[in-house]
């Protein structure tokens, strides 16, 4: 599905593609999921990582990129980092450059340790935004002065979206919000981990949004683009899909 | 001197079938010939006569037999379990051969009974003492006693182990830690007796299997056979809960006696209608007769228990009755589950003491706790089981000499149909089956684990011992194996295994792997899963109004409107886990209150009330010209006054019945009964664009749970869309849109059924479970009790909400890449068989399939009068279309017509 001109997004998978950069975006990994559950005691059957890497495989082979940008939380714990998350983090690295993708992260605020791959594996990591073009890519969870941005690509937020049918049904859906907030452009990405199913946006209130830049904007007005199996549909605007 | 009764007792156990009923008492004479001289002059001095149960339980537990015995409350059962076994032990006193071993432990699934249990075996132990020194001078070694559960403090626990108490009194939890135990195993080798008491509450729960294994597990830490004494309430079938007390032993079931003195007690039970009619009045009409009815009972009595099958119930009818009559907080008192321990303690003590004129509870005191004498029952509403109507009366009268009173009051014509079937079924001793879950997965597991810890075992002596338990009598090696490969982490990836795998596994042993599987062992083993309570918070202001519970958060969708306190409210979305909500103006909840609570009716009942329907319709269809629908039941003819005299029910209730009867047969001819599922088409008058197919199914609701996700999962893939689902214990009810009216007819009907008959039901009721919530919340609940999520995990407890994280998303992974996983499997049984009926329902479908029952299609303008109810007290569930893709681009069109609909406006 085509946005505007220069970003498109693959049916049915949670990535972006920038035409003009020839690189395409993911967000909220949380790779070492399973692992950093397991040491609390809840056993979760490993899957979060081979999807990921399916996904991009994908969208991959349908765009040949040049490089890849990761928009943050690209592992799941704040702070230590289990043997579980370092193999998996390793696993993942070597993936991308196994595809010879550039890569760009972007260090939410779970993701320091991210740099000691650094130099092996030549990526460049940014602190919370990198601005390409008419472009800033961020996390998502701190402010940032966005006066002479055309265009923000972030994540954080795990946009959702519940439909509740006429009889009573429940489905949630994960999905991309995209559209004007204010002078800018703006596309929330949904998370690619397996495990993180999302905020369902048109049910929670206004208020319970995470992001300081998401809510500067009149959310309502953004379009919920929802991702299901090899699917991608525009719902249109996400206000029109409270209460329904 | 060999009583000739001996002779017969050896020849009953020598017979294939080892559970033998043993219908005649022994003399008094005989029963206490085989006590320690001392107990028996005390018993004499004491007591004037033996109970019933006694009558037979001195003389069997002496001569070493497994013995179950139901008895009534105020029959002496205390003693009847303990006493032969207190004998004993005094002969081991006076040999000086008494040791500090345990002899004896005793097991019930209530802690504040251990309390009562305590209290009532020290104090006779006590007097019989002082008797021996005060008559004849002689000290003998006391015989100690031990309480042992959750809350038994570090230090007492630390004393027990030092010096075992003779009889140890414990809780199945409990006991199952102790079993692993170290020191413990060694003293478990003396055990002789085991008594398991309120049996009829564990039989029909996992936390009844979990017994069973402990009790395998026990038989084989003991060096002598285990005498087996289990004590219960009036149930059936007898012979099943037998052999859940003593289980098998190489493959058979081992000896047991049976007991009957349940009914030693007389019945008196009356169905009570407060008006001839139920419909034609109004809602304040009819309350004020039943609380007068009410009253009219709890003043010609002294002290009166109210059952009212809910906690909502039970606040309401405290409240009406004081605003009423003018009940003073001394006099009434509520008890129900809800209210602190603290509280609900003080009601139990004061209504021992006999201080109250009545006590309202939901279902709290229908379980064993001593509550003194009660001399009436009264059930506001149908309790949905002749077992637990018997139980719950069987409360009353002081002694097993006494009558036990109880009164049905009953509010709509269904209820009224449904307890006049249940008191005539309950006079006439009829009680209903249990069912007792089988092979459960998730219990075997807690078990293996604790045995790990206790040995290193060989896998198929392991199999055996677990085999032993009678619910897993029949399990398959297959299954067990899965289990085992769980526990050794062998469905994870390596370097998480040393996280996960609670047990090593090779060459054919088992044993515990790593040093916290002992820790993880004691803090999490049990049965009863972790509830999460919702908390209910206004957005308006942000302030906390009340909780409710997960089960009724899941039945909300934005824009319900439910009470909460008395007030209305309505939902607006939910996070992690609080609800919030707005006030409401409306008038009317959309969800009743008690929509999680209802406990659904017994398959038994259901066939008699449904056998009951069809009688009387017949007869009424042959009398019709004379009947109207204001017939008076005085004046109807001699066959339906016979029938009708025959329910133990008043005078307005046998006509109400007759005027319901004659009313369905006038507007459409037929009714769902025993034999016919009469599936009525009709208009849904309160929304056009939908319409409803009812179901007139006769099988309670278990049952119709099951039936109706089959069916509805095959018509709404045919029709390609969604079907909403409301199931009570009379039949259940498809809303559909319009859209798809024309399309259903006799044949659309009959091609269901056929369908269902032949294609392979459970991999449609799998599609039909998987996406629900009930789904996720069961398996959340095995996968904490097969612990694969840790409730409690090195001093930290693990929140509900991270237990609840992502259930979808692991069951997703699990079916897809590892399908036999032990803990999906068990999730898929819990579900249809201990929460729906599929083993009852395989048996209805047999019967269409054979012609035995008929399915019958017809169209109404409106919906027929039985099936009111059904319209108005339905369960919600909704099946979904298995295809989710197709589901968005349906989605998607309602949202575009919304949208376009909006537009146009």
């Amino acid at each position: 599905m085509i946005l505007d001109n220069d970003i498109e997004i693959l049916d049915g998978l949670e990535i972006a593609y920038i035409r003009t950069l020839d690189y395409i975006v993911a967000t909220d990994l949380h790779l070492g999921y399973e692992d950093v559950m397991g040491s609390s005691g809840i056993l979760i059957p490993k899957a979060s990582l081979k999807m990921i890497k399916d996904k991009i495989q994908r969208a991959y082979d349908r765009f040949k990129p040049k490089g890849i940008i990761v928009t943050g939380d690209i592992k799941n714990e704040f702070s230590e980092v289990s043997l579980g998350e370092f193999n998996e983090l390793y696993e993942f690295i070597r993936f991308l450059k196994d595809l010879s993708l550039d890569m760009i992260f972007i260090k939410g605020n779970h993701d320091n340790f991210i740099d000691r791959y650094k130099d092996a594996f030549k990526f460049k990591s940014y602190d919370q935004y990198v601005k390409i073009d008419r472009y800033l890519f961020t996390h998502g969870d701190v402010d940032l002065d966005i006066s002479d941005i055309d265009t923000i690509i972030m994540g954080h937020e795990h946009p959702a979206v519940t439909i509740y049918t006429k009889v009573g049904a429940k489905r949630k859906y994960k999905c991309f919000l995209y559209g004007r907030c204010n002078k800018h452009r703006i596309l929330v990405l949904p998370a690619l981990g397996y495990y993180s199913t999302g905020t369902d946006l048109n049910i929670i209130p206004k208020s319970q949004i995470l992001s300081p830049l998401l809510r500067r904007c009149n959310i309502d007005k953004l379009h919920a683009i929802l991702i299901d199996g090899n699917e991608s549909l525009d719902f249109g605007e996400l206000g029109r899909l409270r209460y329904i | 001197m060999i009583p000739k009764r001996k002779i017969l007792l050896i020849y009953l156990v020598n017979l294939k079938n080892m559970i033998k009923l043993v219908d005649k008492p022994f003399t008094e004479e005989e029963s206490l010939s085989v006590l320690n001289h001392y107990v028996r002059e005390w018993f004499r001095s004491k007591f004037k006569e033996l109970t019933p149960p006694q009558l037979y339980t001195f003389k069997i537990i002496s001569e070493g037999h497994n013995i179950l015995v139901t008895a009534p409350t105020g029959s002496g059962k205390t003693l009847a379990g303990f006493l032969a076994i207190i004998s004993k032990l005094i002969d081991l006193a006076e040999r000086n051969q008494l040791d500090d071993k345990i002899y004896c432990v005793y097991v019930s699934p209530l802690r504040s009974l251990n309390n009562d249990i305590y209290r009532n075996l020290t104090e006779p132990i006590e007097e019989i003492y002082n008797m021996i020194k005060d008559r004849y001078g002689v000290e003998l070694k006391k015989i100690s006693i031990g309480i042992r559960t959750g809350d038994t403090t570090a230090s007492d626990r630390q004393k027990q182990l030092r010096k075992p108490p003779n009889i140890l009194i414990t809780t199945p939890e409990t006991l199952s830690i102790a079993l692993s135990t170290t020191k413990f195993k060694e003293a478990f080798k003396t055990v002789r007796y085991v008594i398991v008491d309120e049996l009829h509450e564990l039989v029909s729960s996992k936390r009844g299997v979990h017994l069973s294994l402990s009790l395998e597990r026990l038989q084989r830490l003991a060096e002598n056979e285990l005498i087996r004494i289990g004590l219960s309430a009036t149930i059936y079938p007898l012979d099943e809960a037998a052999k859940f007390l003593v289980g098998l032993s190489n493959g058979e079931p081992r000896e047991c006696l049976v007991v009957n003195a349940g009914w030693s007690k007389k019945f008196d039970i009356k169905t009570l209608s407060p008006a001839r009619d139920l419909i034609n009045i109004n809602e304040t009409e009819i309350e004020d007769k039943a609380y007068k009815l009410i009253n009219d009972i709890v003043q010609q009595h002294r002290t009166t228990l109210i059952f009212t099958n809910t906690r909502s119930g039970t606040e309401r009818v405290v409240f009406n009755l004081k605003r009423r009559f003018g009940f003073k907080d001394e006099e009434i008192a509520a008890h129900h589950s809800s209210l602190s321990r603290n509280v609900r303690l003080e009601v139990e003590e004061n209504l021992k003491k006999g201080k109250f004129k009545c006590v309202v509870t939901s279902t709290s005191l229908e379980l064993g706790i001593d509550i003194g004498s009660i001399d009436d029952v009264i059930q506001v509403g149908s309790p949905k089981s002749i077992t637990r109507a018997i139980q719950r009366i069987g409360r009353s009268g002081h002694s097993y000499k006494a009558t036990a009173r109880g009164q049905f009051i009953v509010m709509n014509r269904d209820d009224l149909i449904e307890c006049s079937i249940m008191s005539y079924y309950g006079v006439n001793r009829y009680l209903d089956s249990f069912q007792m879950p089988r092979n459960c997965l998730d219990v075997l597991a807690q078990h293996i684990v604790g045995m790990a810890i206790e040995d290193v075992w060989d896998v198929d002596d392991a199999f055996m011992l677990i085999r032993s338990a009678y619910p897993y009598k029949d399990l398959s090696k297959e299954d067990y194996l899965s289990v085992l490969k769980y526990l050794a982490g062998e469905y994870v990836s390596l370097e998480s295994r040393k996280v996960y795998a609670k047990i090593w596994l090779e060459d054919n042993r088992f044993g515990k792997r790593g040093k916290t599987v002992r820790v993880i062992y004691f803090q999490n083993t049990g049965t009863i899963p972790d509830e999460v309570s919702i908390n209910v918070i206004s957005l308006e202001n942000k302030k906390w109004i009340g909780t409710i519970e997960e089960e009724f958060l899941e039945k909300l969708k934005p824009g319900d409107i439910f009470t909460l306190g008395g007030k209305l409210y309505k939902f607006q979305y939910s996070r992690l886990n609080n609800c919030y909500v707005v006030r409401s103006d409306s008038k009317q909840p959309t969800i009743p209150p008690w929509f999680s609570e209802e406990l659904p009716l017994s398959f038994d009942l259901a066939l008699k009330i449904g056998e009951f329907r069809r009688l009387m319709f017949d007869l009424v269809k042959d009398n019709i010209k004379e009947l109207s629908i204001y017939a008076n039941y005085r004046s109807a003819n001699q066959r339906i006054k016979k029938v009708l005299d025959n329910l133990p029910t008043n005078d307005e209730g046998k006509e109400a019945i007759l005027r319901y009867f004659v009313e369905q047969y006038k507007y459409c001819k037929e009714i769902g009964s025993d034999k016919e599922i009469l599936a009525e088409l009709t208009d849904n008058i309160d929304n056009k664009d939908t319409f409803y197919i009812i179901f007139h199914s006769l099988f309670g609701r278990r049952v119709n749970d099951t039936l109706s996700r089959m069916l509805s999962t095959i018509l709404a893939e045919k029709l390609d869309t969604d079907i909403r689902i409301l199931v009570n214990d009379n039949g259940f009810l498809f809303e559909i849109d319009s859209y798809f009216k024309d399309a259903i007819d006799k044949d659309t009907i009959e091609e269901l059924f056929n369908e269902i008959i032949n294609k392979d039901r459970l991999a449609l009721l799998r599609r039909n479970i998987i996406n629900t919530e009930l789904m996720k919340r069961k398996f959340r609940h095995v996968a904490a009790r097969g612990f694969m999520i840790l409730r409690r995990y090195i001093e930290r407890n693990i929140t509900v909400r991270k237990q609840q994280l992502n259930a979808m998303s692991v069951l997703k992974v699990i079916k897809e890449e590892y399908p036999d996983f032990p803990i999906l499997k068990e999730t898929y049984r819990e579900i249809f068989e201990d929460t729906m009926d599929i083993r009852n329902t395989e048996k209805i479908l047999d019967l269409i399939k054979k012609g035995d029952i008929k399915v019958v299609f017809i169209k109404t303008r409106y919906p027929s009068p039985f099936s009111h109810n059904i319209i108005t007290f339905g369960h919600a569930d909704v099946t979904m279309i298995e295809e989710k893709r197709m589901q968005l681009r349906k989605l998607y069109n309602l949202v575009i017509k919304s949208i376009k609909e909006d537009d146009t406006r």
